[in-house]
């Protein structure tokens, strides 16, 4: 696929489409969908008895129930729903580390545009939140159309200035009304003791956070031989440093931050993906949808 | 530091280059836009101190590397002991002690402490300085500077030859500084070679505090003091104390008062062979020696009977001390004992002549010849052993007054006893001050009794100086060793100083000044001391000590060895050396001083008192150190530079990854899902 949407792979979303994309929390949405919702509603799936109470819609008392108990009881079914997908892409300038074309930021734009792709072909709403400067923020909505207004806003993401990732995402925690499945692309350069409390406003807000972790092989390895002068790619000031004086300490650094990262996530329940760009973006995704996938049985 | 190859010094700002690489590099370094800051930034905060610690050591060692190389090149000097060559002054003055202590020798290598030590000095000297200073030697057996071309001469010349002569440490150092001070020598390193000995250091004189404050206004003068301070653990050493020629009607024999001692007692008695040589005939006979001294009175040695004058020696085995194992001494009949008063009243002098006459030794006859002072140009100057002279100064100008310096400086003793009216002339640098009568006699409260003329008897016992009662005394004013002291006067009796035969009493010996005459002992002991004394120098025969000006010149009568089969080979400096000598008609035996017999040497505490406030290094040596003052020291460098990049190396090593450290393939693992 040429031209402003070349992210797209059609093989790749060929062989994706075989896998659903399925929220981990119920949805509220606003018609009907392959999403559980938390309202009971005339899905096929039983949900459960619970006792009669004055007002309830008589057609749906369980009568072989009475006849075996002398009790009246409601027959509830499971509601299913759509869902509503928010992709909030980091557009901080740390996002534009790695070879031209393949830089975090391209892989982030082919990992979201799947999987906004993806999502609306099963019906789902999809919409965007650059977490930059000047951010771009697209609601969820449902068609084709919208669909295009997302592609067309991704691809023109550039990675620019200094990351608002903290900010960004208590503002979506706010602007999100309804239950979403809010999936984060970033390379969270940011404190994860301050990140925790970014998802866990956005759990509080009932919404499914999933976070697809971008790092380059290169920046856990540190495996430069001589002293280089490395410029901040957000702005900062830049450092000269020996790597053989300064490796080990940075790799301790990274050690602790991943372990810390680990954490965030099993405090705040987020599903996250520590993704290395070099792994074929495919993967990734396939790896993510599979996990995602409820078990036999369960919903 | 001094270098015997200087040019590659020049390359040395070469030794900056690992800096200026690193500057270089610093400013040239390969740039990458990098993400994970924060990472760096923790790392940084992590390891700041040590890691600006561990870069400024490695630019440091590799630094040192470059700089050692190039010194190792230049092939740097340095002291054996403490690094003592510190570039080439511009004079470089050796004060050698050649006093008889320095023979003290290592009986292995035959190498006595002044040749160990001018061995070492003339390496040290010729390796650090070569040619580029001027080298002059300043030795304590003449007292002359010698410029000398090449430090190696100092190994050849006869004036660095041993002697058996004492040395006046302070006065070398007071000739230093004339020489210093007149030739305005720049630059200076001093260098004193020798074994500290306490006689010829002499710590408690006066003159140690001037010399310190003129040398501290002296810049550029710094002392190297080369020291052997060591003693030798074992030593016999003769002397003889007095020796006499008693002839009967059949035989004729020395007898001689010796003393041998040996540093520590020995376990079991010694028998000590002692070597007699008289006239060069040699005899052996041995003494038993229990203690750690042995004195011998009127010790017999038989001579032939015709034999009146003669010389000898006695010697002991040869040790690690030689000098004190052997003793000259020459011996004939003793001229009688004459002396001579001149006097302005002779009442006064009945006393005196009583004493004068009433000799110690009954085979030796003494007489006294008393003058009025109209008639004192009568004295026989060549015959009179002691002069009493009561009687007003002579004024300068006039010929008695040379007479008498003349008198006192040949040896003789001279006693001046005050005038009835004492004038301003004076002698010696000593006058008369003015007679006083207190009310109640006074007595001397203070005398020495350690030597001179009111030294204990040979028993021990005090002579009663404290008993006398003196009526009428007058003043002695001027520069002088007082030998008593009455309170609240000054000295009754001195010896004025530099001239030892010249002695001032300040009383005189009649009932109506002092008790002197009526008490007896101590005027006895005074003049008969004074007379021996001076008796010592008449005749032909000496018994001196060893040291410059001992052997006055007579171009008639060239000073050569009495025996010169065994004498000194060198015919000059004759009077530094121990031996019997003689010129003409005179003989003279000389020894070394009583003071070269104690091997003590100063303490390291007390030369650094002697040389406080002074640029000094002391340099202690043993006759049994084989090691240089100076040696080549590129090895050292070498192994500082290989040192100093194997420290490089090893903090430039990559550290050693741990478990913390995150393996890059192991982090990308399943998702963390909530349990």
């Amino acid at each position: 696929m040429d031209g402003p949407r070349s992210f797209l792979d059609p093989a790749v979303l060929g062989r994706l489409m075989a896998l659903p994309l399925h929220a981990r929390h119920a949805m509220l949405g606003s018609v009907s969908g392959k999403h559980r919702s938390p309202v009971r509603g005339s899905s096929l799936e039983f949900a459960q008895y619970r006792k009669y109470v004055p007002g309830d819609d008589t057609r749906r008392l369980d009568w072989r129930t009475w006849g075996r108990s002398d009790r009246f009881y409601i027959k509830e079914f499971e509601a299913d729903t759509n869902l509503r997908l928010c992709l909030l892409i980091d557009t901080s300038g740390s996002m534009g580390f790695g070879p031209a074309r393949a830089t975090r930021l391209d892989y982030a734009r082919k990992l979201a545009g799947s999987l906004a792709w993806l999502a609306a072909k099963q019906g789902d709403a999809v919409g965007l939140w650059g977490v930059a400067q000047t951010p771009v923020a697209i609601p969820a909505r449902r068609g084709a159309t919208h669909l295009g207004l997302v592609l067309d806003q991704m691809a023109g993401l550039r990675p620019v200035g200094g990351t608002t990732l903290l900010s960004a995402l208590h503002d979506a925690a706010e602007r999100i009304r309804q239950r979403a499945l809010v999936l984060v692309l970033s390379d969270f350069f940011v404190p994860p003791a301050e990140l925790k409390f970014a998802v866990q406003h956005l759990r509080f807000r009932k919404h499914d956070v999933a976070a697809f972790h971008l790092l380059a092989a290169q920046e856990l390895a540190f495996d430069f031989e001589r002293p280089t002068r490395f410029v901040d790619m957000e702005g900062g000031e830049a450092m000269q440093v020996d790597p053989s004086l300064m490796a080990r300490n940075y790799r301790e650094a990274v050690a602790v931050y991943l372990r810390d990262m680990d954490e965030v996530a099993r405090s705040t329940g987020m599903d996250y993906y520590r993704i290395n760009t070099e792994e074929p973006y495919d993967a990734a995704l396939a790896r993510f949808l599979l996990g995602r996938t409820p078990k036999t049985g369960s919903r | 530091m001094t270098f015997l190859e200087a040019a590659p010094l020049v390359a040395l700002p070469v030794a900056a280059l690992p800096v200026i690489i690193h500057l270089v590099h610093l400013y040239r370094r390969k740039q990458v836009p990098w993400a994970a800051m924060m990472f760096l930034r923790a790392a940084q905060k992590m390891s700041q101190g040590f890691s600006r610690l561990k870069q400024i050591l490695i630019l440091g060692l590799r630094v040192l590397a470059v700089a050692a190389i190039l010194l190792a090149i230049a092939r740097p000097l340095a002291g054996g002991w403490l690094g003592l060559t510190g570039g080439a002054p511009d004079t470089v003055l050796v004060l050698l002690d050649r006093s008889a202590s320095m023979e003290q020798q290592n009986p292995a290598i035959q190498l006595s402490k002044r040749q160990a030590g001018l061995k070492n000095l003339s390496k040290a000297i010729s390796d650090a300085v070569g040619t580029r200073s001027k080298l002059v030697l300043l030795e304590s057996g003449t007292g002359n500077a010698l410029e000398i071309p090449d430090a190696k001469a100092l190994l050849d010349l006869p004036q660095t030859a041993g002697t058996e002569s004492g040395a006046d440490i302070p006065g070398l150092l007071q000739k230093a500084l004339d020489y210093l001070t007149a030739n305005k020598t720049g630059q200076t390193d001093l260098w004193i070679l020798s074994d500290l000995q306490k006689g010829d250091w002499d710590r408690s004189s006066g003159r140690w505090e001037n010399l310190r404050s003129a040398f501290k206004n002296l810049p550029g003068v710094r002392f190297h003091l080369l020291t052997y301070p060591q003693s030798p653990e074992e030593d016999l050493g003769i002397r003889i104390r007095d020796i006499q020629r008693r002839a009967t009607e059949t035989a004729a024999e020395l007898l001689v008062d010796l003393r041998i001692t040996r540093k520590t007692a020995p376990p079991h008695p010694e028998e000590i062979p002692l070597r007699i040589v008289i006239n060069g005939v040699a005899t052996t006979t041995k003494v038993t020696l229990k203690d750690s001294e042995l004195v011998l009175q009127a010790f017999p040695i038989p001579i032939e009977k015709n034999l009146v004058r003669g010389w000898g020696r006695i010697e002991l085995p040869e040790d690690a001390y030689p000098a004190n194992n052997v003793f000259h001494f020459v011996f004939d009949d003793p001229p009688p004992l004459q002396s001579a008063i001149v006097t302005e009243d002779e009442a006064e002098t009945d006393a005196l002549v009583s004493a004068l006459t009433a000799s110690s030794d009954p085979q030796r006859k003494a007489v006294c010849a008393v003058l009025p002072a109209k008639r004192a140009a009568e004295i026989a100057w060549e015959k009179t052993a002691l002069l009493i002279w009561h009687a007003p100064i002579p004024k300068p100008e006039d010929a008695l007054f040379r007479q008498l310096q003349q008198h006192a400086a040949s040896g003789r003793s001279v006693v001046f006893l005050p005038p009835n009216v004492p004038d301003d002339s004076e002698i010696f640098g000593v006058r008369w001050g003015p007679w006083s009568n207190p009310q109640k006699p006074l007595s001397p409260d203070g005398w020495r009794t350690d030597s001179d003329l009111l030294a204990n008897t040979r028993d021990g016992a005090a002579l009663p100086v404290g008993t006398l009662e003196l009526s009428r005394l007058a003043k002695i004013t001027g520069p002088g060793i007082p030998l008593a002291r009455i309170p609240e006067h000054g000295p009754l009796l001195l010896r004025a100083l530099g001239t030892p035969g010249a002695y001032f009493l300040g009383t005189l010996p009649g009932a109506g000044s002092s008790s002197l005459a009526r008490e007896g002992v101590v005027l006895f002991v005074i003049l008969q001391r004074a007379l021996n004394d001076g008796a010592r120098t008449l005749g032909n025969l000496r018994q001196q000590v060893a040291g410059a000006g001992a052997l006055p010149e007579d171009p008639a009568h060239p000073w050569k060895a009495a025996d010169e089969k065994n004498g000194p080979g060198e015919t000059r400096e004759l009077g530094l050396r121990a031996g019997v000598f003689q010129s003409g008609e005179r003989l003279h035996a000389l020894n070394r001083p009583e003071a070269e017999d104690d091997l003590a040497a100063l303490a390291a505490a007390s030369v650094s008192e002697l040389f406080e406030g002074l640029d000094f290094k002391v340099l202690s040596d043993t006759l049994e150190s084989t090691g240089s003052l100076t040696r080549e020291v590129w090895r050292t460098f070498l192994i500082a530079m290989a040192l100093a990049l194997l420290g490089e190396a090893i903090l430039c090593m990559p550290p050693r990854r741990t478990q913390e450290t995150p393996r890059v393939g192991g982090i990308f693992q399943e998702p963390l899902r909530e349990k």
